[in-house]
């Protein structure tokens, strides 16, 4: 039952055709070469993964985590290097692959068993198992195309790990599904793992890496940039699109040319700039000023977006301005204040802003918000964490 | 470049992927190792064809008797053709191995682009899908060949212990389809002309194979032409094996031989080397 992947030195090279090559241009012009853009999709990706272990693969889009995810599962064979799996994979990347919409429940449980590798008796042995995680068994007769979107996926996911895999490639597919099910599978892919399997998670969903996951891989443009503790990667990664963030930063209104902000980032105790942090940490955003003509009355504001990106917090100090700026002056101004939300990314925000004589507020610089992801308590959901305690009575 | 693994295989299962190409060795295994997957395709394929109809699996038969049916009375008033059998008989028997062999090859030339649904999100070799092809239109065959054995009874031709000689024949049509289907399938991946020039070929490819005429009935400036054409032995060997009479097929299934070990190479190369990055073109 164990299973694990070696990856060496691997590259995958993407040709980029500027037209379909045609019949006719390949007659004509047997000796010319067709135009084409070769693109790395991953270059020099060293990585091992054991048995019992569940490593996560974060990354933006483009960054190479699905070119990755078909190589390990075969889709697809490496430019250069050598890709080894051992063990029988399963990719969750593709539940209910080749699901016919005429066909019922059980003939698609068959077709897609014997698609993903499985014998007939296999599939006859463990079939009332699969029809128990579905949770169809009244439908398991019906065609398929009469199956709401999330039978089908609960079908074909029930397949999958069934099929008491050795290698567990994972994508999105958890994203699909009601929270109880998503429950069950996460539980169903910790079974499996314990029991030797090596499972690969890849997803923008940073709470359910970090949740599942204790070591993970940031891919950045094709490489690998960090491969360790998750919290420290998801960092890197925050790190990573905050670079880019700033490039693309400007997009407010603000009054230029009267002061700006040199620095700003989000520190924990020991002043150490984080982008990662667990919740209830005592931590100080911190903005460096540059003024560039007098300012009567600064003042900053800090914003917290929450996961969905819609702002859960914001306060400023405009009832009470900070001392008043000089041209030429530079300042440090700090906001402290306690990371209480549970697990999630969030975005971090500060704006510098002055008011004039005639009590008109001005925003004069607005820096690229910071990436914080928040490591929360086990089992806590919701907005705030009111860091609740639980004790039975006498 | 081994790939595919059996539930049964206990500790083995080891994928190992670098740029390199398979031997035909491996892909003869790894392709042997999905026959059950082919079985299970190729019955989805027949079956879900004819799923929503009233008649279902009736319309396999009807289709072609219908055909048949049309072009003997049409050829049978126009021109007056003797041949070893009824006339019927004859046409019918032709039209069955025709009609394996355009469908087979107009679907499985196109199978791997068709099915990138599949190939996309999981890997088995892309061999098998073109063999799908082939083996799902042995359903359809083999009713027509009942059909064939029906009417020769019906129309006083009878049968004899000719009819054993189905047996290579069969083999040789699904061989040479198998190899065509293989080869197209995966240039078809790169020049998606491939799909037209098979339909074009197959409009006039009928008139060039002995369905309707005897062989020695063409004019012998076409008859050449004829005995080029693939299909053309493989249906001299089923009107030998219904009819009996005369063995006028050796020529025809020599030509036909030849183009099936000439596509079975080219196949055996194209998938050897390319089975596992097809789907980077999809």
């Amino acid at each position: 039952m164990s299973g694990s992947i070696v990856v060496e030195g691997v590259g995958k090279q993407y040709v980029k055709y500027h037209d379909q090559p045609m019949l006719a241009h390949a007659l004509v012009r047997l000796a010319a070469r067709s135009r084409t853009d070769r693109l790395w999709a991953l270059r020099g990706v060293d990585l091992r993964i054991d048995s019992g272990e569940c490593v996560g693969v974060v990354g933006r889009n483009g960054s190479g985590k699905s070119t990755l995810l078909q190589l390990l599962g075969g889709i697809t064979a490496p430019t250069e290097g050598t890709v080894t799996v051992y063990g029988r994979v399963a990719p969750l990347i593709s539940v209910g692959v080749g699901f016919h919409p005429e066909l019922t429940g059980r003939d698609n449980v068959f077709l897609n068993g014997t698609i993903l590798g499985m014998s007939r008796r296999d599939i006859e042995r463990r079939f009332d198992a699969i029809v128990d995680f579905a949770e169809i068994d009244d439908f398991i007769d019906t065609p398929v195309k009469f199956y709401s979107s999330g039978m089908q996926v609960r079908l074909g996911f029930a397949v999958a790990v069934q099929a008491d895999p050795q290698v567990l490639l994972v994508d999105e597919v958890l994203a699909v599904g009601d929270f109880a099910f998503q429950m069950k599978c996460l539980k169903r892919i910790d079974e499996i793992r314990t029991s030797g399997a090596s499972v690969l998670l890849v997803s923008h969903n940073l709470s359910m890496v970090e949740r599942l996951c204790r070591r993970t891989v940031v891919l950045h443009e094709g490489t690998v940039r960090y491969d360790g503790p998750t919290l420290e990667a998801i960092s890197t990664l925050h790190a990573l699109l905050d670079d880019e963030a700033q490039v693309q930063a400007g997009a407010v209104e603000v009054v230029p040319n009267v002061a700006d902000v040199t620095e700003f980032a989000i520190c924990n105790g020991s002043g150490t700039p984080v982008n990662a942090t667990p919740t209830g940490e005592r931590l100080t955003a911190r903005v460096s000023v540059a003024a560039h003509r007098d300012i009567e009355r600064p003042f900053v504001g800090l914003t917290i977006d929450g996961p969905r990106g819609d702002a859960i917090f914001h306060q400023g100090n405009r009832s009470r301005p900070f001392p008043p700026l000089a041209a030429g002056e530079r300042r440090v101004y700090e906001v402290t204040w306690n990371a209480q939300m549970p697990t999630g990314t969030y975005g971090v925000r500060m704006h510098l802003g002055s008011i004039a004589a005639d009590d008109k507020i001005a925003i004069l610089s607005e820096p690229a918000p910071v990436t914080l992801f928040v490591q929360g308590k086990l089992d806590a959901h919701g907005v705030i964490d009111v860091e609740a305690d639980f004790a039975a009575g006498d | 470049m081994t790939c595919w693994f059996a539930m049964s295989a206990t500790e083995t299962d080891v994928l190992r992927l670098s740029n390199s190409s398979a031997s035909p060795r491996q892909l003869f295994a790894s392709v042997w190792e999905c026959r059950e997957l082919i079985t299970t395709l190729a019955r989805k394929e027949f079956f879900v064809r004819y799923r929503r109809s009233s008649l279902g699996v009736l319309w396999a038969a009807g289709l072609p008797l219908i055909q048949a049916t049309v072009l003997s009375i049409v050829f049978s008033r126009v021109v007056r053709i003797h041949t070893s059998t009824s006339y019927p008989v004859f046409v019918f028997t032709g039209m069955a191995v025709w009609t394996y062999f355009t469908s087979t090859i107009t679907a499985g030339s196109t199978s791997i682009v068709d099915n990138s649904g599949l190939t996309n999100k999981i890997y088995f070799p892309r061999a098998v899908l073109p063999l799908v092809q082939a083996r799902a239109n042995l359903y359809g065959l083999a009713i027509n060949i009942l059909i064939v054995f029906a009417l020769a009874i019906g129309f006083g031709d009878g049968l004899d212990a000719h009819i054993l000689i189905l047996i290579p024949a069969t083999l040789l049509l699904v061989l040479l389809c198998s190899a065509a289907v293989l080869t197209l399938s995966a240039l078809h991946v790169y020049f998606r002309d491939i799909r037209y020039v098979v339909q074009a070929l197959f409009t006039g490819l009928l008139y060039l194979t002995p369905v309707f005429l005897p062989l020695q009935r063409y004019p012998s400036a076409l008859r050449h032409v004829v005995l080029a054409n693939p299909a053309t032995g493989i249906v001299q060997l089923f009107h030998y094996a219904i009819a009996g009479g005369a063995a006028d097929w050796g020529h025809a299934v020599l030509i036909s031989g030849a183009w099936t070990v000439a596509l079975a190479i080219a196949a055996v190369y194209v998938h050897c080397s390319r089975d596992r990055v097809l789907a980077d073109l999809l």
